[in-house]
């Protein structure tokens, strides 16, 4: 009797362990799907499941595959893809292998041309450049989650001397290339300008708040645009870095997104769930934005998307998987129009008539650019 | 509004944006922040451990006569029940007093618990949920975010098996503390190694610490170091109820004593002592009478 109790209370305690070492293990890391536009073809990018999925634009046919050669089972990472030179880049971390490499393959067969390792995660999107002296096909430059940005030759698949460069915080947003800058902003704060050949830094600025995505160009002045999780749009010149002073906006909560600039207004989302449209001098709210997402259910939403340009209108995805054009602070369309299936972290792409929306299940949909009718609908297979 | 808002609401996102707080206040120091805020929240929750801490001890010192009622008792588990519920009542012991106000404490350290993970977040998915649940009039911590996560330059949003070397470290000392903590409640215990509760009691005394040493391995650094401050608290408190003589582990130290903290056995502590007087006639009245003849002694004197 004694005995059988000791092993009873044994037992319940080995099964606690068992369930708390379950819940209570750390998050693991995780994003969200990567979604490319490039012609005729749709390329998702997901952990879940295990594939870079090519898709026919018009149809949402799959027409082929990318799968890093590994015999893993566990979570891969991917960033989105992105072309160049007729090669697709794609960063690809194994969490249990505790590898991370830029894969370079061939769009059309699948086969890897080569591989390049990163010291962690890739999670955001590569980019590519073409240089046409030194390097007739190119560099592409890629980033990590240790703060590490690289630049490899196309060609080769090596990286540039004089890179990698370390930032002090990971970083998740693409490097944006402009002329013989890459401008890298990073979790810690700054936005880094890296001569493109040689990796040097040439200024950085620290904007007081976390960068987790791209800044964007105005070349009508040459100032750089970023978003930030102080709540801020802050802009920087490029040539100097020197924040340009006189702007002022700050949302009711962090902005994840890149702004987008269109009719020489800026465009922003941020997690308070508003579209605002700013004078691009000032700052300035242009009236009659914001446009709150709430509206749509007459619940609180939340934006991690970039809004996206569809000429007349602008397209929003909301955290709760929700995608809306807006105008003049107006909403035209909403999809769907019954209850999402899932949440929408991904920034929707407006190419020709289609708006292509990835879903966090895998799902991708494509809906008329006017109407916002659904056109196709890619849901990819079970696992396993 | 769903069960998990309510949660989040009224238990999560107080505790993390008081952690928050205190991150800004104390410079940038998560671990620090990590400190202060369990000191506070054990601070906060003394009143309702109290109970539970004076619960266990008075168990332990009614072992004596649960054990003698055991033997008397059996082969009649029904005779048993009824003589122990009977004790309880006499000596007006709640069993379950003790059960309650760790019930109280549950929705506490799962909530520590999260705050704590949610703080440390630094993956995307992971931010998107902190940005949730920041009050508005914490805006000034946006500006900090991710966190300083690094102490001593371990990652404390990682576990020991994915930083290595030192950070290996904290399973030990949560294991160590967890034992530290659990021995000095059961040191008290008298006869040490006998019946079924004192049996169990030396299984929960190796077990939990083994337990959390195991969890602490698998978990965040930050909640290792949380688990850490938490026992030294438990360990200082329980000191001050019942006495520091378990603190003095090295002595007659043996595998038996790490197994179930046989030491009790060997020298009577205080409270030990205070038992022995209790069973002295099997009953623990002739004890209490005693005591209540002399206090008559003194009054008559005077």
């Amino acid at each position: 009797m004694q005995r059988s109790r000791v092993l009873g209370v044994g037992l319940v305690l080995l099964l606690l362990t068992l369930v708390l070492s379950a819940c209570g293990a750390v998050p693991v890391p995780q994003d969200w799907p990567g979604l490319t536009v490039d012609g005729d073809s749709v390329y998702v990018s997901t952990g879940v499941p295990r594939q870079v999925y090519i898709l026919n634009a018009e149809t949402g046919v799959q027409e082929g595959t990318f799968a890093p050669p590994t015999d893993s089972s566990g979570i891969i990472y991917w960033s989105p893809v992105t072309l160049g030179d007729g090669i697709a880049f794609v960063g690809i971390a194994e969490e249990q292998a505790g590898t991370a490499h830029l894969y370079a393959f061939d769009p059309a067969t699948g086969q890897e041309h080569w591989r390049v390792p990163a010291r962690n995660l890739i999670l955001a999107a590569p980019t590519y450049a073409a240089d046409g002296s030194e390097h007739p096909s190119g560099i592409v430059y890629f980033a990590d989650t240790a703060g590490w940005v690289y630049a490899v030759d196309v060609e080769t698949g090596s990286v540039l001397p004089g890179w990698p460069f370390q930032a002090e915080e990971a970083v998740w947003a693409a490097p944006l290339v402009v002329d013989d800058m890459v401008y890298v902003a990073s979790m810690d704060h700054h936005v880094y300008a890296l001569d493109t050949v040689t990796g040097a830094e040439i200024w950085s600025t620290s904007v007081g708040g976390a960068i987790a995505a791209s800044p964007v160009f105005a070349e009508a002045d040459r100032i750089l645009y970023v978003g930030a999780f102080d709540g801020r749009v802050h802009p920087l010149r490029t040539d100097s870095g020197e924040l340009v002073s006189g702007f002022d906006f700050r949302a009711d909560n962090w902005i994840w997104s890149e702004p987008l600039l269109a009719d020489d207004v800026l465009h922003v989302t941020s997690l308070d769930g508003r579209l605002y449209t700013l004078d691009r001098a000032t700052g300035a709210v242009v009236p009659p934005y914001p446009y709150d997402s709430a509206e749509i259910t007459n619940a609180a939403d939340s934006i991690r998307a970039a809004p996206a340009d569809a000429g007349d209108a602008v397209i929003i995805a909301t955290e709760s998987g929700r995608v809306a054009a807006v105008s003049n602070a107006q909403r035209l369309w909403t999809w769907p129009s019954g209850l999402p299936e899932a949440q929408i972290y991904t920034t929707p792409v407006v190419a020709g008539d289609l708006v292509y929306v990835v879903l966090m299940n895998g799902q991708v949909q494509a809906l008329n650019v006017e109407t916002g009718a659904p056109v196709w609908t890619f849901t990819p297979p079970e696992p396993g | 509004m769903g069960i998990t808002d309510i949660w989040t609401v009224i238990i999560l996102r107080p505790m993390l944006n008081a952690l928050l707080w205190l991150y800004q206040v104390l410079g940038g120091q998560f671990w620090l922040a990590i400190i202060i805020f369990t000191v506070i929240v054990r601070t906060l929750m003394t009143p309702f451990m109290l109970p539970q801490q004076r619960s266990a001890k008075r168990m332990q010192e009614l072992q004596p006569r649960l054990q003698e009622l055991q033997k008397k008792y059996a082969n009649d588990r029904e005779k048993l029940a009824q003589e122990q519920m009977r004790l309880y009542k006499e000596v007006g012991f709640n069993p379950l007093g003790g059960c309650l106000p760790m019930l109280l404490q549950f929705p506490i350290w799962i909530g520590l618990y999260q705050s704590i993970i949610q703080a440390l977040g630094h993956q995307p998915l992971q931010l998107l949920n902190l940005s949730q649940n920041i009050y508005a009039f914490m805006s000034g911590i946006w500006t900090a975010i991710p966190l300083n996560r690094y102490f001593l330059g371990m990652d404390l949003s990682l576990t020991p098996q994915q930083v290595g070397g030192l950070a290996f470290a904290l399973p030990v000392l949560v294991a160590f503390t967890s034992w530290l903590q659990a021995r000095m409640t059961t040191s008290t215990t008298p006869g040490g190694g006998e019946g079924q509760a004192a049996s169990m009691n030396q299984s929960m005394t190796l077990m939990m610490p083994l337990m959390f040493g195991f969890f602490s391995l698998n978990f965040s650094n930050g909640l290792s170091f949380y688990f850490v401050v938490s026992n030294i608290i438990g360990i200082i408190t329980q000191g001050f109820i019942s006495g520091w003589e378990g603190l003095l582990f090295w002595r007659n130290l043996s595998l038996s004593s790490i197994l179930g903290g046989g030491r009790a056995n060997k020298t009577p502590s205080r409270s030990t002592a205070a038992q022995a007087e209790v069973s002295a006639d099997g009953s623990g009245k002739g004890s209490t009478s005693e005591r209540k003849k002399r206090k008559k002694k003194r009054r008559r004197k005077r």
